[in-house]
């Protein structure tokens, strides 16, 4: 079996690895790989595994094609505008200040969706024009915006890494909230602050001349009333349990998403929206979907209990010394597969050893998004310099200037892993 | 790429699409549709209906059988169900044992057999467990549903952000809402599993219960295995039983249920009735995470290298070696712990004694296979059949 | 209660069709042949819990 197992994976890695080459998307990269492994294992197509792997992330998926639309109707809507317009022009003489405001907008996005993409397209371009006219590089401005969406998708509620590994161990989601705004505010204030600290204050003028115009009769009642509704669904849920219906997170961002067209100064093309939005989900919906095929492909042939004996029987020191470099790697190559691939085997571990696996599954769930400026994937690095118009090499000007905040960052969640039971207090 | 061939592309893919769909739509719809034939053994009085104790259960799919055995001379009331998850195959084939054997001589038995039936129409995603299994019997084959441990999505959508607990306000993970070893002792106006639990417990305090067993498996890597879970109510016939078994038939341990870990039997049905509650718990190597091939043969044998190889580092609570755990040998353990616990009940408590008779022990049900013991449907009236 | 729960459940199949109906105008509208076949199998989960299956 063991052999058995070891050709399905290798078979899945041949097939990835040539439908890359003959530059196939990763999202079908891996849906030939798991073709290739359900061929090989099964001797026939079977239909009926591969479409029940399809559902492993449905209600993930819909959390976060729901989360991005209330998000994608909140810049729609000109709430984005109207909130870094507000911040410059009340906070431009006091520099830090405005950095650590600028700082707190570009975390909500990343952590009501889950995705460091959604933080760069909805206020990455915003909040980069700022920076520039608060004296910072363009190379600096990048490599902030690209840590801080980073760091927002760790962010929690939603952080789709920690998810679908907890999801994959069985183990609940609960009790991430604390560790995970803590390494992710931690990182990302230090980033955003070792990075932006030099400069000037900020030259009113030009950027409220290079922003774009807030709609007219935006105010902050209509920006905050859809973030109410959220919360309030949120905590009613919770104080209330046994008098509430069950709403689910995806039907609150829809409400709070009609919350917000309903406030909004104008129109909003709505269908328009809703298909921009899964046009621009399409690479992460589809990984999470593609991701669950190949989960179930290599759970029915053996290949999911090798990789998992392969991790469990590791050395824990092996682990410290190599998971800050093994996490963003894999990232880079696989996105959001990573998570149920190495995370759930890991988790088991890191249970079997008594550690606490909500701190360790937390500061990996951090260094995951880091590795989202590697290549071959490198989809929200890509993204930052896509929408910031970044005229600099990607590798030598862009990535080298991230490399020491993701330094410190792997460095903090290595400790974090570390003394995973040191830090329990900080879970529940 | 001209738009003449992306135009072919796209309507070769929707129809690849469309035809997978339907395959695995017509499995899965066959899946949830498909009915398990039971033999009423010779000792079973009547079959009710779950929502003849809770009405707002009636015509949906947790609508379950209740087998009820009334026997010769009065004593206590046995209560055993299977299927709380039903990804444990040997919970609800040790209650259809029962079902087809027993014989009460003191007492009451009453057995549910799909205790949640939505969590056995629907496998689980990501995990590639086979959609039957076949048990062999002397006259053919007995194909079962192999299901999921959470309710049916289906049947209760959506899961709440995070699942509070009736009524102690514990916090769960999200999915759990559709556990329902994690829903005692119910809500009446809750979710389906909830509503289901309720059920239970109402059926519990109407027939006044005095042992209620929940028949669970779990995977090696997990602590709580091979062991008799305790309400505090019932330590001292769990300690008894165990001990006994151990003497006689096989390794079991006994724990008791923590007072703080709110949702499952064990610790909701012995505080809000009076009877008092075991769960049990035998060696399932298919569910555990470092398992190789996942097919019928490792749910029947529960034969897997890859768990053994976790075995020989010290990570698994539970021995394992080259013989598995087959299906027979964890049945067995179920069947023998159910019938000690009723006679060590008995002892203790001679007012409310029960005596259960026929049922194959241990021994019997690894030397003649579990299959030995269910009769053919097509030689028995209609009348002494019941689907599930 | 039990009407509320009821009523939000059909929400849910209401918001899987209107998911499915954009991901089939977006394969519809796509120029990019392998982006049409991803839209085909992120379709499918969504279909079969649209029509109740799985």
């Amino acid at each position: 079996m063991f052999v058995h197992a070891g050709l399905v994976l290798l078979i899945m890695v041949i097939a990835f690895v040539v439908a890359k080459w003959a530059k196939v998307t990763t999202e079908l990269s891996m849906a030939i790989a798991a073709l290739a492994g359900a061929l090989y294992h099964t001797k026939g197509i079977p239909v009926r595994h591969l479409v029940e792997g399809s559902f492993n992330y449905f209600d993930v998926c819909l959390i976060f094609i729901t989360a991005t639309f209330f998000m994608n109707i909140l810049k729609e809507s000109g709430a984005v505008t109207f909130m870094v317009r507000s911040i410059v022009s009340r906070f431009f003489k006091h520099r830090y200040l405005c950095l650590l405001l600028l700082t707190i907008v570009m975390l909500v996005p990343g952590a009501i969706t889950g995705s460091g993409a959604a933080t760069v397209f909805t206020v990455g371009t915003l909040v980069g024009t700022v920076l520039t006219c608060m004296g910072i590089s363009p190379n600096r401005t990048a490599a902030i915006i690209f840590l801080c969406a980073a760091m927002s998708a760790a962010a929690p509620p939603i952080n789709l890494w920690a998810m679908m590994a907890a999801a994959g161990s069985n183990m609940p989601y609960v009790g991430f909230t604390k560790p995970l705004l803590v390494l992710s505010v931690v990182g990302k204030l230090g980033a955003a602050f070792i990075l932006g600290a030099r400069g000037k204050q900020v030259d009113l003028e030009s950027a409220l001349a290079e922003l774009p115009e807030s709609p007219v009769g935006m105010n902050w009642l209509k920006v905050g009333l859809p973030f109410i509704v959220l919360f309030a669904l949120v905590v009613a849920g919770r104080i209330w349990p046994f008098s509430m219906p069950i709403v689910g997170l995806p039907m609150m961002f829809v409400l709070a998403s009609i919350a917000a067209i309903l406030v909004s100064p104008h129109k909003l093309r709505i269908v328009e929206i809703a298909s921009t939005t899964i046009h621009s989900l399409i690479p992460l919906v589809g990984i999470m979907v593609v991701v669950g095929m190949l989960i179930q492909i290599m759970a029915l042939s053996g290949a999911r209990g090798l990789i998992s004996l392969g991790v469990v029987t590791l050395p824990l020191y092996v682990l410290f010394f190599a998971l800050w470099f093994i996490l963003p790697v894999s990232e880079g190559l696989l996105q959001y597969a990573v998570a149920p691939l190495l995370g759930v085997p890991l988790i088991l571990l890191f249970n079997m050893r008594g550690m606490e696996p909500v701190i360790a599954l937390s500061a990996m769930a951090t260094m995951w998004p880091l590795g989202d400026c590697l290549p071959p994937t490198a989809v929200v690095g890509r993204a930052t310099v896509m929408e910031l118009k970044f005229k600099g090499s990607y590798t030598k000007d862009f990535l080298k200037t991230c490399l020491v905040p993701i330094a410190l960052i792997l460095l903090m969640c290595t400790l974090f892993i570390v003394f995973s039971n040191e830090l329990a207090f900080l879970v529940g | 790429m001209n738009n003449r061939s992306l135009f072919i592309v796209k309507i070769v893919a929707f129809t690849l699409m469309l035809v997978a769909i339907v395959w695995a739509g017509i499995e899965f719809y066959n899946h949830r549709n498909f009915t398990e034939t039971v033999v009423l053994g010779d000792g079973v009085s009547t079959v009710k209906k779950l929502s003849d104790y809770y009405p707002g259960l009636k015509d949906s799919v947790n609508d379950c059988n209740i087998y009820i055995f009334e026997g010769k001379e009065p004593g206590g009331t046995l209560m055993v169900i299977g299927g709380s998850h039903p990804e444990e195959p040997a919970a609800n084939l040790t209650a259809e044992l029962l079902v087809e054997t027993a014989e009460v001589e003191v007492g009451r038995l009453i057995v549910a057999i799909r205790a949640n039936r939505s969590a056995s129409t629907v496998t689980r995603p990501g995990d590639a467990y086979p959609l039957y299994y076949t048990i062999p019997t002397p006259w053919g084959e007995k194909q079962y549903r192999m299901g999921d441990r959470w309710t049916n999505p289906l049947d209760a959508w959506p899961d709440p952000e995070v699942y509070v607990h009736y009524p102690s306000k514990q916090m769960l993970a999200y999915m759990d809402i559709r556990n329902f070893n994690r829903t005692w002792p119910g809500y009446a106006n809750g979710t389906l599993t909830e509503r289901t639990n309720f059920a239970f417990m109402e059926l519990v305090r109407a027939e006044n219960v005095d042992v209620f067993i929940d028949l669970h498996e779990a995977e090696l890597e997990y602590p709580v295995i091979s062991t008799i879970v305790a309400h505090q109510k019932g330590t001292n016939v769990a300690a008894m039983t165990s001990m006994m078994l151990n003497a006689t038939e096989f390794k079991i341990g006994m724990e008791y249920s923590p007072k703080s870990l709110h949702g499952l039997s064990h610790r909701e049905v012995g505080d809000h009735s009076q009877a008092v509650s075991y769960l049990l718990e035998t060696p399932e190597p298919l569910l555990d995470r470092v398992r190789g091939i996942t097919d019928e043969h490792l749910l029947l044998t529960g034969k897997d290298p890859f768990v053994q190889k976790a075995g020989e580092y010290g990570l698994l609570y539970e021995k394992i070696d080259d013989d598995g755990w087959p299906i027979d040998v964890r049945v067995g353990r179920h069947a023998s712990t159910v019938l000690e616990l009723a006679q060590s009940w008995s002892d203790l408590n001679p007012d409310r004694s029960i005596r259960v008779s026929n049922v194959p022990r241990y021994a019997e049900v690894i030397e003649n296979g579990i299959g030995f013991y269910f009769a053919n449907p097509a030689n028995v009236p209609s009348q002494r059949l019941a689907y599930e | 209660m039990t009407f509320l729960n009821t009523l939000i459940n059909a929400s849910y199949y209401v918001l899987s069709a209107a998911v499915s109906l954009i991901l089939i105008r977006n394969i519809v509208k796509t120029r990019d042949a392998q982006e049409a076949v991803l839209y085909c199998i992120i379709l499918m989960p969504f279909l079969l819990r649209v029509f109740h299956i799985k």
